[in-house]
């Protein structure tokens, strides 16, 4: 008879060899026992296998591994990535103005104040192409969101009374830590943003204050323990809504 | 933040990549890294994802490449520094060489890392030979010649060590 193929000495030794196959891999080592040695050999290994392995070793959990963790670091990741894109945009278009307030030592005394917020609000509002990292479903998400983030309590500015509803949510990475800003977006399209950050090197609490920037308003301030701005145009009424909504938080 | 879908399916299959890991690397903390470089991949690279794989076997071949990718870095490292070397295993820290007592453990830790990843996937986590082969990316004959190799290295190694109650096959 027919010697049977490796393909199914194997499967019989792993029991998935079904049927008539099977019986002639049994027919076949009955008639030669040397054969049947080795396989009955490898059917004892991968029993003894089976048992050793699973019992060996319980490994200690390791939340580092759980993939939502994964995903939070990857989502840094990229934030800082971006973050850091925007800022040399931010850089080199500033050096084209003239190396206007390069008068300082470190890239971060040049870097005008809440240059991050304006660099924010141009890279989520600005460019159709950019998602935010949350989509609110319900209310109370993006106030959720922030609670997760901010240890010390960031209220969510209301600017629904002047027709502002808040539409997403985008963590930066900063080397103090995590930012956090907040596009709110009007009937018309306008947006306005909310930015929030833990106080940036050398000015640990930002002076009430406000600059244009190529057309954009950012009107900053410092309460509790962070620093903010609201970020608008600089034309219409929407620096006014932006400047009540900084109001209670500095 | 939502949880993904495929978070839940990750998780399931979490302990099962350790085990495979820790039997590549032979060391806990490089296994751990190994897993979360595989899951790292397998996240940023779901979205092109071959739908004809099963989820195990594109799981098991990410974890694979990373450590021979990881592998050829240290190896080429190792060149650069002029030490270059027959590859060593890393000793097993001592718990771990106490519960590898066990005779079979211990000739399954001597098999090469592709003969210890074969064995795993086909009698541990009872990978088709289908997806063996899709996973080291040969044809599925390969596979076969591949595995009888392994299954005659073990033998060979547990061999004195392992005893047999000889049993006759009567059929």
């Amino acid at each position: 008879m027919n010697e049977p193929s490796e393909h199914d000495i194997h499967a019989y030794v792993d029991g998935r060899l079904e049927g008539e196959r099977r019986a002639a891999v049994e027919l076949y080592l009955a008639r030669h026992p040397e054969r049947a040695a080795q396989v009955q050999a490898w059917q004892h290994d991968a029993q003894q296998l089976r048992a050793a392995l699973v019992g060996a070793q319980s490994l200690p959990p390791n939340p580092a591994l759980d993939p939502s963790a994964i995903r939070m670091r990857r989502q840094r990741r990229r934030a800082s990535r971006l973050a850091m894109a925007a800022a040399l945009v931010l850089c080199v278009g500033l050096g084209g103005l003239g190396g206007w307030q390069m008068r300082g030592w470190q890239v971060a005394r040049a870097m005008p104040p809440m240059g991050d917020a304006l660099a924010a609000y141009r890279l989520l509002a600005l460019d159709p192409g950019a998602r935010p990292d949350l989509v609110p479903q319900h209310r109370g998400d993006l106030q959720a969101w922030l609670d997760h983030h901010f240890a010390r309590g960031v209220p969510l500015p209301d600017l629904d009374a002047a027709g502002f509803r808040p539409v997403g949510g985008r963590l930066f990475a900063t080397e103090q830590g995590t930012a956090a800003m907040v596009l709110y977006q009007d009937a018309a399209g306008h947006a306005i943003s909310f930015y929030v950050r833990p106080p940036g090197p050398r000015r640990y609490l930002l002076p009430h204050g406000q600059r244009v920037d190529d057309g954009l308003l950012a009107q900053y301030g410092s309460g509790n323990g962070y620093n903010y701005a609201m970020v608008s145009r600089a034309a219409g009424s929407d620096a006014q809504v932006a400047a009540r909504a900084l109001q209670p938080l500095i | 933040m939502p949880d993904h879908p495929l978070d839940d399916a990750l998780r399931e299959w979490l302990p099962r990549l350790r085990r495979f890991a820790l039997w590549l690397t032979r060391e806990t903390s490089s296994a751990d890294d190994l897993v979360q470089a595989t899951l790292e991949r397998a996240l940023s690279r779901w979205s092109s994802r071959r739908e004809d794989a099963s989820l195990r076997s594109w799981l098991f071949a990410i974890l694979y490449r990373q450590f021979l990718d990881g592998r050829r870095r240290a190896q080429r490292h190792a060149w650069l520094l002029g030490r270059l070397r027959a590859e060593e295993e890393p000793q097993a820290p001592s718990a771990e060489r106490e519960a590898m007592a066990h005779s079979m453990l211990q000739a399954f830790g001597r098999l090469s890392a592709e003969q210890r990843s074969l064995l795993l996937w086909v009698t541990v986590e009872g990978l088709s030979y289908q997806e063996v082969a899709q996973i080291l990316d040969v044809p599925i004959g390969t596979v076969m010649s591949r595995l009888s190799r392994a299954r005659a290295a073990l033998r060979r190694l547990g061999d004195g060590e392992t005893t047999i109650v000889p049993l006759r096959v009567l059929k």
